[in-house]
């Protein structure tokens, strides 16, 4: 297991997909958060967060990806979830998040599906 | 007697040291490092213009001959000028050498005054360019071999006789520049030594004042948390209540209360702040008195859970959320319901040695307006032991980051069946305790027991 979160972008087509990869906690979360914020300041509205390589999630993970969907959500746009492990997916299934999230098995149905769900 | 060769090399090293000790003196007064910060003012200015020009009277006061030909340093001191202060104060200084020079007389008086001058506004000029910083070793090493080189070439043309001047510069050419450049290097050593020990000093100073700070803040955060948590619990005829939070370094928002209604029943509320910190402290404040204020204000868990979920949202900035487990106990009944916004589901264990679960059936308060929830009930049997927990106690991790685990929670708390609230509470942070080890506590860990009465 790692101690750190490693951040990468990549674009398909128009839609930016952010790959999380190690353990998103309070200590690691704030770089992800900055690098959302930083697509959605610069006017992306569709983004797709990929957390195959995700290890584990905090609450404080959570709230990234939270805020990072209300903010989407409020100038009509969405975030989508892609390629939950088990352990993460029993995170947000506790949370409840499951319902506030699009959350899809892998990335090509992430891209391929209505950005509007 | 020594050798020629020795002697004129032991007053060259007395010259160099007398160099080392006036760069040191130099480099350790208040002003000196004032200027390094580029701090030109007039006064600062004055006092280089003084103190090397004095330098500069030194160097021609010195100067000597070395195996046959003249060597002196007489322009070291504008150019350090120079180099530190700006044109300003290395023409200054080199006005005071050249007028000392001047008064020597000479075939060279001229010239090499003229160059002494002119070396200080060189190495003012390098100063200037380099944004007024000193410039680095080798820069000014060999800024002052150039000056020196200017030097020679002013005496070739300006002195008369000619041939006096060649023989004069053909002799002195190599010792000039070697002992000028020693100079500098001495100077531009020590004064770059200063400024690393000056830059590591503020870096030090920086970082104790963030860790300062830091510490301040997760204090003030242990401090709202610890608020707002109940000082005590009340007494409940037939039960046994047991609770703690032991905080994490960094607060994680965990919270419980324990409501007491005028009615008998009794309210008990688990939850925890995402993220860290003073935000999620405050945060733990606010939704607990949302919390106590919506449990007084309702009779139904699910009333209650939905007005505090309405209340909550509209504070919750940046995505903070706050997953909430919240049930109301009929003592007489001995009926529990409850709705579990996004919570850690609670154990419930039987004295027959069951094991259920409360499971989460909505999402946690502050995520979603328009959440919904659904209110759950349980039926109580003596002897029953329900245990509330945060993710800090599943969460908690050994030194090689393997969690304590869900399931060893499970059987663990089946196995306390028959312990008081008490007991059981302090079996559980002994287990995780054992797991942890020495490892960090990251999370807060929160555990609340209700025992029923045989």
């Amino acid at each position: 297991m790692s101690t750190i979160l490693q951040v990468a972008e990549e674009r398909r087509g128009d839609i930016p997909v952010v790959f999380l990869k190690g353990r998103m906690d309070a200590t690691t979360s704030p770089d992800a958060e900055a690098h959302i914020n930083r697509l959605i300041d610069g006017g992306d509205r569709q983004l797709v967060v990929d957390l195959s390589g995700l290890e584990y999630i905090s609450s404080a993970g959570l709230r990234v990806l939270l805020s990072g969907l209300k903010r989407l959500k409020s100038s009509g746009g969405m975030l989508k979830l892609t390629a939950l492990a088990p352990e993460i997916q029993k995170v947000f299934d506790i949370a409840g998040f499951n319902r506030l999230f699009p959350i899809y098995r892998n990335l090509d149905e992430a891209l391929g599906a209505d950005p509007a769900r | 007697m020594l050798p020629e060769v020795v002697t004129d090399f032991l007053i060259l090293f007395q010259m160099m040291c007398v160099v080392v000790v006036f760069a040191y003196l130099v480099t350790r007064t208040r002003f000196y490092p004032e200027v390094l910060e580029g701090g030109f003012s007039w006064k600062n200015q004055a006092i280089l213009i003084l103190i090397f020009g004095i330098l500069s009277i030194y160097g021609s006061e010195s100067g000597i001959d070395i195996l046959g030909a003249p060597l002196n340093i007489r322009d070291l001191g504008p150019m350090v000028a120079g180099f530190v202060g700006g044109p300003v104060a290395g023409i200054g200084a080199g006005l005071i050498g050249a007028g000392y020079r001047m008064t020597m007389g000479g075939f060279t008086a001229v010239s090499c005054s003229l160059a002494t001058v002119l070396a200080g506004l060189l190495a003012g000029i390098i100063n200037l360019a380099n944004r007024k910083r000193f410039p680095g070793l080798l820069l000014a090493v060999s800024g002052a071999v150039l000056i020196e080189g200017m030097h020679m070439g002013l005496v070739l043309l300006l002195s008369r006789p000619l041939p006096d001047a060649v023989e004069l510069v053909s002799d002195a050419a190599f010792p000039m520049i070697a002992a000028n450049a020693a100079g500098m290097f001495i100077f531009a050593f020590i004064t770059l030594n200063l400024e690393n020990e000056r830059r590591t000093c503020r870096e030090r100073d920086r970082y104790q004042a963030e860790l300062q700070r830091k510490n301040a803040e997760l204090q003030i955060a242990r401090e709202i948390q610890e608020s707002f948590l109940p000082p005590s619990l009340p007494t409940l005829p037939g039960y046994a209540l047991a609770a703690e939070s032991r905080p994490a370094r960094e607060v994680g928002g965990d919270f419980y209360d324990v409501l007491g209604s005028p009615g008998g029943r009794v309210g008990l509320v688990i939850a925890d702040v995402s993220d860290k910190g003073v935000p999620a402290a405050l945060f733990m404040a606010l939704s607990s008195t949302v919390m106590r204020a919506s449990a007084a204000w309702h009779q139904r868990p699910r009333d209650a859970v939905s007005d505090a979920n309405a209340l909550i949202c509209r504070e919750s900035g940046s995505g903070m959320f706050v997953t909430l487990f919240f049930c109301i106990l009929e003592p007489a009944e001995r009926t529990l319901s409850y709705v579990n916004a996004g919570h850690n589901p609670p154990m419930l264990a039987r004295a027959d040695g069951s094991l259920s679960e409360l499971p989460a059936s909505g999402i946690a308060l502050g995520a979603d307006e328009g959440a919904v929830y659904e209110e759950r009930s349980v039926k109580l049997y003596p002897g029953d032991l329900l245990v509330l927990y945060t993710d800090g106690v599943t969460e908690a991790e050994d030194a090689s980051q393997q969690q304590f685990g869900d399931e060893r929670l499970a059987d663990l708390v089946k196995g306390l069946h028959d312990r008081t609230a008490g007991e059981a509470l302090a079996a559980i942070q002994d287990a995780v305790a054992a797991h942890t080890g020495a490892a960090p506590q990251n999370d807060d860990m929160t555990l609340l027991v209700l025992k029923v009465g045989t």
